[in-house]
């Protein structure tokens, strides 16, 4: 017999019952240590979509309580971590042509790119790595849709197979994609 | 083993840079890029890229996040209400009978059972007058959830606490009350009838965020804004002498104002000079206080 999961463990009447007695089910403890630790890297990739704090929060909080529904059903518990920037990935799309705001795109990172420095004590380290800080997001910003995706999720960590899930790419493909970014960005910084 | 005398493709570098060849294609490339000057080189600039890429990318967006505090506090309250609501659901399931003798005799109880709590719960509002239970089904008292789950800014405590708690209350613009209007679906308002009132008051770090507003109506007798002005400004002390924090009072108004009332000012019941109606516009926000 194989071994039980411990969620499928959770028979109705305990969850009935915790859900009566107020205290977090072992399901909704499971969604907020995820939430915990994948919060802000869902969070930087939906905003990367150019939508707002606010909208990417509530999508996020959207992606968890998917999950909820999700682990609920009993549904798959693999790769869940692709699972989740899958939705996340749909979500923020969604969210981003119900807003209709193209023009946000350009203001989110490239306001933040002018103001922030680096807290280094040297003036002339600040501005070259500002500068060039500025000039890996424009190159970005250049690549096609599915390229930027490809490297923002390769940033938050995604193996080729799981960002190959969320964008619905080949495994090939993921790994042209970043091969062509990264040569991009290595002549635009030329070295 | 590969020559030293060809040289390796990017792509063979990213994929073995990223840990996404087997371990026998990966030991041949680590013993080619030992021995060939040129690969290594160039390895070391997509490594030095990927570097570059991976801290322009966090050191542009983290500043934007907010603390967790509060969006987890959210999502809990939240998980709670679709586990109470899915627990509700299995009861019923569990009272699901498939003989008719198992339906008679289920409804013969649930009648008894109604008779008995209902004559309890006359008895009881004949003794209290319009009780709690009752003034919370005023119709729109509390925001849709779905709608109005609440929106904050990233604010620290003494950016609260620096100024008195109606100061930092703005007025909402037209166009977003007529949109809050528009997503609560409703057509040709009566001025007289809602105020657009902040779920998280700004004095609490709430945002003018559509997200944040609801059209509360100015009719309610019991549970109406000047009641949600009173627990606004209570909240507001609290937090600024440390005896709750910010995360929980934002929390807390935006999961139930109602029970928070009850909670923080240890009543189920707002004293009448809290309930007064207002006199003032009530398409005017929490800025004009009249």
């Amino acid at each position: 017999m194989p071994p039980r999961d411990s969620i499928n463990e959770l028979s109705f009447p305990t969850i009935a019952d915790q859900a009566l007695s107020g205290k977090p089910s072992q399901m909704e403890c499971e969604v907020i240590e995820l939430f915990e630790q994948f919060r802000d890297p869902l969070l930087r990739y939906t905003l990367s979509f150019g939508i707002s704090v606010h909208d990417a929060e509530e999508v996020v909080q959207e992606v968890f309580l998917s999950l909820f529904r999700h682990l609920q059903l009993r549904r798959s518990r693999k790769n869940l971590r692709g699972w989740i920037f899958r939705v996340a990935h749909n979500l923020a799309l969604k969210q981003l042509y119900a807003n209709q705001r193209v023009h946000a795109r350009t203001t989110s990172e490239w306001t933040i790119a002018n103001e922030q420095f680096d807290p280094t004590p040297d003036p002339e380290e600040q501005l070259s790595s500002t500068q060039k800080r500025q000039l890996l997001l424009a190159v970005v910003h250049a690549l096609p849709e599915a390229d930027q995706g490809c490297l923002r999720l390769r940033a938050e960590g995604l193996r080729y197979r799981e960002i190959a899930a969320v964008l619905g790419m080949s495994l090939g493909s993921v790994s042209i994609s970043l091969t062509r970014s990264l040569a991009r960005l290595i002549r635009a910084d030329g070295r | 083993m590969l020559s030293e005398y060809f040289h390796l493709s990017d792509q063979e570098m990213l994929l073995a840079a990223d840990g996404e060849l087997s371990t026998r294609r990966a030991a041949q490339i680590h013993d080619h890029l030992t021995l060939c000057w040129a690969c290594r080189a160039r390895m070391a600039e997509i490594e030095a890229t990927i570097v570059d890429f991976a801290r322009a990318h966090r050191q542009t967006l983290d500043p934007q996040l907010p603390p967790i505090a509060g969006p987890r506090a959210l999502l809990r309250a939240r998980l709670a209400e679709r586990s109470s609501n899915q627990g509700s659901n299995s009861w019923r399931s569990l009272l699901h009978f498939t003989s008719a003798t198992g339906v008679a005799a289920f409804l013969c109880t649930a009648v008894l059972i109604a008779a008995v709590v209902g004559g309890i719960v006359i008895r009881h509002s004949t003794r209290r007058g319009e009780n709690s239970v009752v003034a919370t089904l005023e119709r729109g008292t509390l925001p849709d959830r779905s709608l109005t789950p609440g929106a904050t800014r990233r604010v620290t405590i003494s950016e609260v606490c620096s100024m008195a708690h109606e100061e930092v209350v703005g007025e909402v613009s037209t166009s977003l009350r007529q949109e809050v209007f528009h997503e609560y679906g409703i057509v040709n308002a009566d001025p007289n009838d809602y105020e657009v009132d902040y779920l998280i008051t700004p004095g609490l770090g709430g945002v003018e965020d559509i997200h944040n507003l609801w059209p509360e109506p100015s009719t309610s007798h019991i549970w109406n804004a000047h009641v949600k002005d009173s627990l606004e400004q209570r909240l507001h002390e609290m937090v600024c002498a440390g005896k709750i924090d910010l995360s929980t009072a934002q929390r807390d108004i935006a999961t139930d104002w109602i029970a928070a009332y009850k909670k923080y000012f240890h009543t189920d019941r707002p004293p009448a000079l809290h309930s007064r109606i207002r006199r003032c516009s009530p398409w005017q926000a929490k800025a004009v206080h009249c």
